[in-house]
């Protein structure tokens, strides 16, 4: 089966320079093993939250040239790197995703434990502040569902009251999701979300309206609008006050949700995607990637003029650990990584750990090399790149969505 | 539950150390009448005792080394399994010989058990291998044993109930700094409390010293030399049970040779290594230990070469000096129950050391006796007459799920924990029925439980109670969960987000020396989501250095 | 030096698990059916909960449909479907029921139902019939059954077509499965038609019993062994001659490639390759340029495909709708990929019925709202419900093709 572009890996990454490629006309194809990384999304894209030490908020892209000459964001360049990024938003719009921030200035998403993270884009329904600017609430209200255990007001509440926010807590219960309730495993958000429409949201914000009383805005757990925002503005509508969310942990709804638009984005603009497939071995000629073999496809290879692999880091199976050694399985592509595996890791967990800056090494366009030699016609993006610790500083996203737009507008010569 | 002592009051004893031993002689004492108050540095479990194999030895392991060590260890294991029946399981256990083994030992072996009175059946290997499909085929001889596993955490805990129930006092994270002295005696110990820094003083009439290894340090403070050698043993936890019987190379006792299985898990072990008596508060698997047990371990059971390693860890045994040895060339491997008054002149004190998890109660005997001799108290010893709380015969206290099933998971999950004890576990509600953890079936109602029964204070101490975090994930799932019920309890939120980030810095410890295949996906997704979407920076909280310092 | 740990995972794999609960995102049953656990619990939790004391089984690991979609999802290529299927057959307490064995045994009752067909179609279809069965035997009185047919494929194929396919030179064997077989044996003929038209003769195996899917998932696993052996056997024997394996039905191409050796833990790696769904291999040739299709003019439909949930694990929809996609006159609409609910058996039993219902309820809102001529789909069962569900009719690809094709045409340009 023959197609332009093959793109391995339909996570974040995958799906944005697929879609980008899809756009440009170009026949494309996802082979994706399994669900992504991607469902554990806060709601926020992060930037560049952290230099060293340093918190970083004013002019997240002037802050690259203190990081690593070979990082992601000093080889795209601070210029091409705005270009690249600004599409972003119109992306996510085209998706189904509304979403607000700015690449001049990061803001400060409220997590899960009631911290504030610097992040770049936000979706809206989601807690952000401005930094350096006065909260926009003097009192809310948290407002958990009835004996749902993954969601932490006192945390929320200890991390908004140092802001100067005073908050008051609540739970409320509807009937529709006493059927999850009875399950001790099932009353995930994911799964409430899938109760939580029609008539359900009503009865939710009548509720939440009793409690949220002497309240400029209501705080909920992300439970609504895992497959569409009309449950989200339908409570919108409902509730007397602003409704604002905070992700849950895994898997989180804005995560699944992006993951779905995305991927919808992309079938609908022509691209085919194969869920549940893992590419087993690359037919390479002359430094070009020609054929991939998968599981599923067993004999009947796929081809490509292009490929792009984007399977990430250890989760995922971008990169796989034994007790001697760390490879890339799908191709055998080299890494970055030195030493046994004493050296991956230090034994202090919040360490920036070694493991984390492992991936593949490419040239200054991203394309990987195999045995010591380029591959000309294989690009790699995200997480499965080398050099860089993204959790330790706030660059997740960015990089993974940059490297991919990048690598997309590299294969349609946009 | 809060800190609960009697300042005004003098106890009969105290007792230092809050392991299987010290649990144990606290409960004799409250049993026996004494006024009782067991003191601990950190947790219940935190030492030697929450760090072994797990082992319900019947003794047959020592038979040919060491026959009095086998006769009382296969007494403990009749006495534990009739009133300890919640922290055990009969598994029953096969002593293997492999081609390389030879024989020679397996046909000795046989005798000494029967001459220690250890029922042991020899079994053809074909058979051995129907009845225990995970030993390696290759075995040319077996021999089965009634070995067992039990559990120290839950063995521990309900010692420590009994006392309790018998009016015993219980401080935990009160380190012992010094003692009470009127002369010669030992009329007391000064504390410092491990969470606030604050210091008081118990006095007691008697003082055991029960405390493992850092009893050493402990008759230090009291000015008596007591030469302890500490000996590393290193343990490797498999992600469910290989095998259901436990597995023994049937040789002389060497690195690697016993795999037990431990509740949903099986631990191979262990490695020896003597090390300096500064290093006991800083155990670590080294990468070459982790090689020894799995080349070993894998000739009992194959399966462990594709099995996931959950975790590594370590264990010190307290190895004494015989009597007036100072060399401490001359280890006894036994019990060794000291009278410092006869010893060193120093009255009101009693060092109860050596032994093994299997004799707990024997050393908690002892030392009970000793007191009461002391205290001049005739009354005779009944802990292995009265089953420990939870392991009482009650009638059926089962709750049923009408819908579909009998019991659900986290129902059966919990009466495997608690025995008895289950029924004040709260359930009747669908809120107390979700689960926090759900890799070990740890529900909000065991949770709360814990917390207000079991002298909870961190996630940690929660863990130990319950095996929250000690599953598959290692706590990826559960640790936040968990933090916030605690949050609920204590209050405190900035020390709750605290220990929440030293938990999972605990459970990393365990992780790093087997950091490969799905162990290293599972701590990359525990740091994004915690460090990550959580936000959980280490510049905001306070993390326990040292991890083993829960 | 071996590496001691070659992998970190058991041969059933649920230690691959990391615990992200991906798998409950995807979940159908999840959403209607409060007593099921859930994939992960069902799966890889309870597994080592299982392996600790198989008194940790709990009997509502029943309500899995066995669609695969947790597989599908989760990244860490845990088989959490075969790891709930294997545990019902290792541990669950009651042995199934007569309804149980047989809605399984599609032999026997297929055989005995075509035998009389009219009169078994006629009383199936009747009021009285239907709430008998539903009393006694708890199969769903709502549930229309599939119509059988007076000649089976077998009979029909060995009177009409088998003599003219020695005159080809290249043949493939053709696994019809027991819906052709005492159903609906136009699919059959379609197979033959088209396979017949690019040049390829069709042989029928040697001798080829049920699939076994149906005695799978209602635990009959004996008798699922042994037919499963006997299948195996013939197809070795029809590789050994040269001819790879085709189906029509995607949900046996599964079962055989896949659950014999992850369910029934038989050894079918030598033939694996070889067994093959009817669309992927026309796909081959067509693409390989081994073959040509050429379309009737005249023809005109508005088709909606249906990704039936084995075929979603099997990877292999693409070659269906890339088939579709090449009839010029077919208007092709995508579905989004949802369970229909019916999983096999499941949906016939009473006290899965209404979960059935509700688990398809999104796939058939959409189809209606879709202004469709027919449904494709290469599952039997999907057709069944779908049809009941929504009214339309609904067509396997290779009969959608047979029907676009321009026979003449397509065998002139094959010969050439």
């Amino acid at each position: 089966m023959r197609f332009d572009t093959i793109i391995i890996g339909g996570g974040l990454s995958g799906l944005v320079s697929a879609i980008e490629c899809a756009r440009a006309g170009r026949r494309t194809a996802i082979v994706s093993a399994g669900q992504s990384a991607l469902h554990f999304w806060s709601g926020s894209f992060e930037l560049l939250g952290k230099v060293g030490d340093k918190t970083v908020i004013e002019n997240p892209l002037g802050q690259i040239n203190q990081l690593d000459e070979s990082h992601p964001y000093r080889v795209i360049g601070e210029e091409r790197l705005r270009s690249l990024l600004s599409k972003v938003p119109d992306l996510l719009k085209d998706a189904g995703l509304k979403s607000s921030g700015s690449l001049s200035s990061n803001h400060l998403r409220l997590t899960p434990l009631g911290f504030m993270k610097p992040a770049w884009l936000t979706l809206d329904d989601y807690v952000y502040f401005e930094p350096g600017k006065p909260m926009p609430w003097k009192k809310v209200a948290l407002v958990n569902i009835y004996s749902y255990i993954d969601f932490y007001p006192r945390f929320l509440a200890h991390g908004l009251q140092k802001k100067g926010v005073e908050c008051k807590m609540a739970s409320v219960n509807i009937p529709e999701l006493d059927i999850l309730r009875k399950s001790t495993t099932e009353m995930r958000a994911t799964n409430m979300s899938r109760f939580l429409t029609d008539e359900a949201v009503d009865h939710l914000a009548a509720q939440i309206n009793k409690v949220a009383t002497g309240v400029d805005a209501v705080i909920m757990p992300a439970v609504l609008g895992i497959y569409s925002d009309a449950p989200v503005e339908r409570l919108r509508k409902g509730v007397d006050v602003p409704v604002w969310f905070v992700p849950t942990t895994p898997a989180s709804v804005p995560g699944v949700r992006c993951q779905l638009s995305l991927r919808d984005l992309f079938i609908r603009l022509g691209g085919e995607f194969m869920p549940g497939d893992t590419v087993v071995k690359g037919e390479f000629e002359k430094k070009r990637l020609k054929k991939i073999y998968t599981v599923n496809f067993g004999d009947m290879p796929l081809e490509a003029e292009n490929f792009v692999i984007s399977t990430g880091s250890f989760f995922g199976h971008g990169l796989i650990a034994d007790m001697e050694r760390i490879y890339e399985p799908a191709l055998g592509l080299d890494l970055n990584v030195k030493g046994g595996r004493t050296e991956w890791y230090k034994k202090d967990f919040y360490a920036s750990q070694p493991y984390m800056t492992y991936g593949v090494t490419t040239d200054s366009r991203f394309r990987p090399s195999r045995h010591g030699e380029i591959i000309e016609n294989l690009y790699a993006t995200g997480a499965l790149l080398a050099g860089f610790n993204a959790l330790k500083e706030g660059s997740g996203a960015g990089i993974t969505l940059a490297t991919a737009l990048h690598a997309a507008s590299d294969i349609t010569g946009s | 539950m809060p800190v609960k002592y009697d300042h005004t009051k003098e106890y009969d004893v105290i007792v230092i150390g809050g392991g299987a031993t010290g649990a144990g002689t606290a409960r004799d004492c409250a049993m026996r009448g004494l006024k009782t108050i067991l003191i601990e540095r950190l947790d219940f479990t935190a030492g030697a005792t929450g760090r072994n194999h797990g082992l319900l030895h019947s003794g047959a392991r020592y038979a040919h080394t060491d026959p009095e060590s086998a006769a009382e260890c296969i007494k403990e294991n009749m006495i534990l399994k009739r009133i300890a029946r919640h922290c055990i399981e009969e598994t029953g256990g096969l002593f293997v010989s492999l081609p390389e083994d030879g024989l020679d030992y397996h046909t000795a072996f046989i005798d000494d058990c029967l001459k220690a009175g250890i029922p042991a059946e020899e079994l053809d290997p074909k058979e051995a291998l129907r009845i225990e499909p995970s030993v390696n085929p290759d075995i040319i001889g077996a021999v089965k044993v009634p070995d067992g596993s039990v559990d120290p955490f839950r063995l521990t805990t309900a010692n420590v109930m009994a006392a309790r129930m018998n009016g015993a006092d219980i401080l935990t994270y009160q380190e012992v700094e010094g003692f009470i002295k009127d002369g010669t005696r030992i009329a007391g110990v000064k504390l410092r409390s491990r969470r606030d820094g604050s210091t008081r003083e118990v006095r007691g009439r008697v003082t055991i010293n029960a405390a493992g290894i850092w009893g050493h340090r402990l008759a230090e403070l009291a000015g008596i030399t007591l030469n302890m050698y500490p000996a590393k043993g290193s343990l490797l936890i498999f992600g469910h049970r290989i095998n259901q019987m436990v597995l023994n190379r049937c040789r002389k006792p060497g690195d690697a040779d016993i795999l037990v299985p431990g509740d949903t898990i099986c631990v191979i072990g262990t490695t020896s290594t003597r090390i300096p008596y500064d290093q006991i508060d800083n155990m670590e698997v080294t990468p070459e230990e982790v090689d020894l047990l799995l080349r070993e371990g894998v000739k009992l059971s194959p399966a462990m070469a594709w099995t996931r390693i959950l975790r590594a860890y370590a264990g010190v045994r307290p190895l004494v000096a015989a009597d007036n040895d100072p060399s401490g060339r001359s280890i006894s491997r036994g019990i060794v129950c000291i009278d410092h008054e006869k010893r060193d002149g120093v009255e009101g004190f009693i060092t109860i050391t050596g032994g093994k998890l299997m004799t707990y109660r024997l050393m908690a005997e002892e030392a009970t006796d000793m007191a009461c001799r002391k205290l001049d108290v005739d009354r005779p010893c009944r802990t292995a007459e009265v089953p420990l709380p939870g392991s009482e015969e009650t009638a059926d206290n089962r709750k049923r799920r009408a819908h579909i099933i009998e019991l659900s998971t986290e129902q059966k999950a919990a009466e495997e924990r608690h025995g008895s004890l289950t029924a004040k576990i709260v359930s009747d509600d669908d809120a107390a029925d979700a689960l926090v953890c759900e890799c070990e079936q740890v529900s909000v109602g065991e949770v709360n439980y814990a917390i207000e029964e079991l002298h909870v204070h961190n996630l940690v101490n929660l863990r130990r109670r319950t095996r929250l975090g000690m599953g598959t994930c290692q706590g990826e799932l559960c640790a936040c969960r968990g933090a916030g019920l605690l949050e609920r309890h204590d209050k405190c939120t900035q020390r709750s987000l605290d220990d929440l980030a030293s938990f999972l810095d605990e459970r990393w410890h365990g992780m790093y020396p087997v950091c490969w295949g799905e162990t290293l996906v599972e701590i990359q997704f525990t740091s994004w989501l915690y460090e990550g979407v959580c936000g959980l920076d280490p510049s905001e909280v306070n993390v326990i250095d040292n991890p083993t310092q829960h | 030096m071996m590496t001691l740990q070659q992998q970190n995972i058991s041969d059933n794999n649920f230690e691959s698990c990391i615990k992200c609960t991906i798998c409950t995102v995807y979940c159908p049953v999840t959403a209607v059916n409060p007593d099921y656990p859930g994939p992960k619990q069902a799966g890889p939790d309870g597994e080592r909960y299982r392996l600790k004391k198989p008194f940790f089984y709990d009997e509502a690991l029943k309500y899995c449909l066995n669609c695969k979609r947790c597989e599908v999802a989760c990244p860490n290529d845990v088989r959490i479907g075969d790891i709930i299927q294997t545990a019902r057959i290792k541990y669950a307490k009651h042995r199934p029921s007569l309804r149980d064995s047989m809605l399984a045994d599609t032999d026997t009752v297929g055989t005995m139902a075509s035998a009389f067909a009219p009169i078994v179609n006629y009383t199936l279809g009747l009021k009285p019939v239907k709430l008998l069965m539903d009393k006694v035997l708890g199969i769903d009185d709502q549930r229309t059954f599939p119509k059988y047919s007076s000649v089976k494929f077998e009979t029909w194929f060995r009177k009409h077509a088998e003599a003219e396919q020695e005159k080809f030179s290249r043949h493939v064997a053709y696994f019809h499965g027991c819906y052709v077989n005492y159903n609906y044996p136009q699919l059959g003929m379609d197979f033959v038609k088209v396979f017949n038209a690019v040049g390829i003769g069709v042989r029928l195996l040697e001798k080829e019993k049920c699939c076994g899917v149906a005695k799978i998932a209602n635990r009959c696993i004996k008798d699922a062994t042994r037919d499963a052996e006997i299948n195996l056997r013939s197809i070795r024997e029809a590789v050994g001659n040269g001819c790879d394996v085709m189906l029509t039905s995607s949900t046996c191409c599964f079962t055989i490639r896949d659950e014999y050796s992850h369910v029934l833990k038989l050894d079918n790696k030598d033939v694996r390759d070889h067994i093959s769904l009817a669309t992927r291999e026309l796909f081959r040739l067509v693409d390989e340029g081994k073959a040509k299709l050429v379309f009737r003019k005249d023809f005109h439909k508005r088709v909606a495909y249906h990704i039936p949930c084995h075929m979603d694990k099997l990877g292999w929809s693409v070659y269906s709708t890339s088939l579709l996609k090449m009839i010029p006159g077919l208007d092709f609409v995508r579905l989004d990929p949802h369970c229909c609910g019916i999983a096999g058996t499941y949906g016939f039993k009473k006290e899965y019925y209404d979960y059935s219902q509700a688990i398809g309820a999104p796939l058939f809102r959409q189809i209606l709202d879709s202004n469709l001529d027919s449904v494709a789909t290469d599952c039997e069962t999907c057709k069944w419900q779908i049809e009941m569900s929504t009214g339309l009719p609904v067509e396997n690809p290779i009969s959608l093709i047979a029907q676009a094709l321009d026979v003449e045409a397509t065998i002139a340009a094959n010969q050439k």
